[in-house]
């Protein structure tokens, strides 16, 4: 056994986990190596410590408070609930449409779709034209993600830390956005029912809104980084060009050559999240109340239940194959990501309405769809990923369709057609 | 105690609160040491791991997995944590480990308390097994299990672990004797 093969297996070795054979082969090992013998030193250090901490940890005893309080809860919600079962039945919590909860649930990727720090930079006539992006009290644009202006487009309407957000896919949402407490309240205009949703927690913090995000940007331009390309015409407007480029991100702004106000921000940032911004409406008067967080009159408040927090690689999978099974007749899309899962979102809404599933159920199709396109999301912050599934059919098991690295790995996943994973090493990658 | 969560969590929906107790007994430990890692002081973990408990036993109805019931719990925790963090307006763990061990020796949860820190900095697969192992008293079978990983992935996750916590504890060091 030489220094690395043992080095390997010392944590092993420590908690006893060894076979026999393998134990004996360390032990002869360390007899005549002093590197190894440091730095089994180390390791029993460690555990030592770890071991220690957990049993004084372990004495503390949080029980009796634990259930005093949840036993005199428990008696307070009996009181209060009018029907005492209510209480009892906590699981019982569940929504009456599932449509309305997709629907939130998609409100909730675009909130999340932008996790990325950028960086970027100014100009002689940039200071006016990011002034209003930075300091405008209301602002009022359309939205469309991706790159094709024909695309579904949200409109949103900024006030202070509040925000109002309709799609054009969608035209019976409506989401009111509350950065500061980090609250969502989305309605459904049609069926009149209304739903309060947590954006706390990491959700909330790697992102807020769009214009936040520009915001972010254009304060962390440097010198150097941003371009004056000169006059052109977009949107039908004579507009000056900026365009600002970071590490890992672009932005370019036409600007109104005589109020400097811009018209057109068209951002691409990572691998392939893009958006475009336009028709801007800076300080408008905006009528306060289509911000207001109070659930309208004459709509009814559901009970929401999103959790969307700590998506993992088996979330993800999860809506690999309600994409190719239920969205897309078996075959896996085009493309995956933010954008199309977006664009997806309302058919999804159709196909789990017409299987006619339990509210649970459907609920339950849309969350984990959600959630898989988040732990994407992360992955595209983080690092590198290959999406190579586009028409393969769900079940093909020797064809990958996903891979990539996950953070401190040596190794890569690798999702097949018939969504098994394996490690893979990097030189066995497929081509 | 040695039903699994899954049917504790079952027998609580069903309307007995009073076998949350053994939830209660067999997560404690691990929600402490996460919490005291984040929060830094043993009162303020207290607090949250009390805080973060009752939130579990009244949102038991939105576990959609019984038996993923330690997971749950854990990201309840985390959320927690961050509450009480922006509420005391704390911007940087490390800060709050430096003036926790300087203002209060002598009353520290455990010994040595920069290791929960460098604990609960680490990336949740390797947190979980570190918890539940050394915290929680699991053997690595038993996480294995509620994890749902082979012994092998369990293993080779805790060895990892133990170089990024040397990692860190060294750094923690470099940092505090500048």
């Amino acid at each position: 056994m030489n220094c690395e093969e043992s080095k390997e297996l010392l944590v092993a070795y420590v908690e006893g986990l060894l076979e026999d054979s393998e134990k004996q082969a360390v032990a002869e090992h360390l007899k005549d190596c002093s590197a190894c013998q440091a730095e089994l030193q180390e390791l029993t250090g460690l555990h030592d410590r770890l071991v220690t901490n957990g049993k004084t940890l372990a004495q503390s005893s949080l029980e009796k408070d634990v259930m005093n309080q949840v036993i005199r809860e428990q008696n307070v919600r009996l009181k209060a609930a009018s029907r005492a079962t209510d209480a009892l039945k906590i699981r019982r919590t569940i929504m009456k449409s599932p449509v309305t909860r997709i629907a939130a649930v998609a409100a909730v990727i675009i909130v999340a779709a932008l996790g990325i720090n950028s960086i970027m930079a100014p100009s002689v006539t940039w200071a006016q034209v990011i002034e209003p992006i930075l300091n405008a009290r209301t602002i009022v644009f359309d939205l469309i993600i991706g790159n094709d202006d024909s695309d579904m487009v949200q409109h949103e309407i900024v006030v202070g830390s509040l925000m109002r957000r309709t799609m054009s896919n969608m035209p019976n949402m409506t989401m009111i956005i509350d950065a500061d407490n980090e609250k969502l309240l989305a309605l459904d205009t049609e069926a009149k029912t209304a739903v309060y949703a947590d954006i706390a927690g990491e959700l909330g913090e790697r992102h807020r809104s769009f214009i936040k995000f520009v915001r972010q940007i254009v304060t962390q331009l440097q010198e150097g980084q941003v371009e004056e390309l000169g006059e052109q015409l977009i949107d039908g407007q004579k507009a000056v060009l900026f365009v600002g480029k970071g590490q890992n991100e672009e932005v370019r702004i036409w600007a109104d050559p005589e109020t400097a106000h811009p018209i057109r921000i068209e951002a691409t940032i990572g691998q392939e999240f893009s958006f475009i911004m336009k028709n801007f409406e800076f300080d408008a008067d905006v009528d306060e109340s289509l911000v207001s967080m109070e659930v309208p009159e004459g709509y009814t408040l559901e009970k929401a239940e999103l959790e969307l927090g700590n998506a993992s690689e088996e979330d993800f999978i999860e809506s690999l194959r309600i994409w190719a099974e239920i969205i897309a007749d078996g075959t896996f899309p085009e493309a995956i990501g933010t954008e199309s899962a977006m664009k997806q979102m309302p058919l999804l809404v159709q196909k789990v309405t017409a299987m006619q599933v339990s509210e649970e159920k459907g609920t339950e199709i849309g969350m984990s769809f959600a959630k898989g396109m988040l732990f994407h999301q992360t992955l595209e912050s983080q690092g590198e990923w290959n999406y190579a599934g586009a028409g393969v059919k769900l079940g093909d098991a020797d064809t990958a369709i996903f891979w990539y690295q996950p953070q401190g790995s040596d190794t890569y996943r690798v999702i097949y057609g018939d969504l098994s994973v394996k490690d893979v090493s990097p030189e066995n990658l497929p081509k | 105690m040695s039903e699994n969560d899954k049917f504790y969590v079952e027998r609580c929906l069903d309307g007995h609160p009073d076998d949350y107790r053994y939830l209660v007994r067999r997560y404690q430990g691990i929600l402490l040491a996460n919490l005291a890692g984040k929060l830094g002081s043993r009162d303020h973990a207290e607090e949250a791991a009390q805080e973060a408990l009752v939130r579990a036993y009244f949102n038991m109805g939105k576990l959609r997995k019984p038996d993923s019931f330690f997971s749950w719990l854990l990201g309840i925790a985390d959320n927690v944590a961050k509450e009480h963090q922006r509420k005391e307006q704390i911007q940087r763990r490390r800060e709050i480990v430096r003036s926790f061990s300087e203002e209060s020796a002598g009353t520290e949860l455990s010994q040595d308390y920069a290791l929960e820190a460098a604990i609960a900095e680490l990336p949740e697969a390797y947190r979980k097994v570190i918890l539940l192992r050394y915290y929680g008293g699991h053997s690595c079978n038993q996480i294995a299990e509620q994890l749902d990983m082979p012994l092998g992935t369990v293993t080779k996750t805790l060895s990892r672990a133990y170089a990024m916590l040397r990692e860190s504890l060294q750094q923690q060091k470099q940092a505090s004797s500048l």
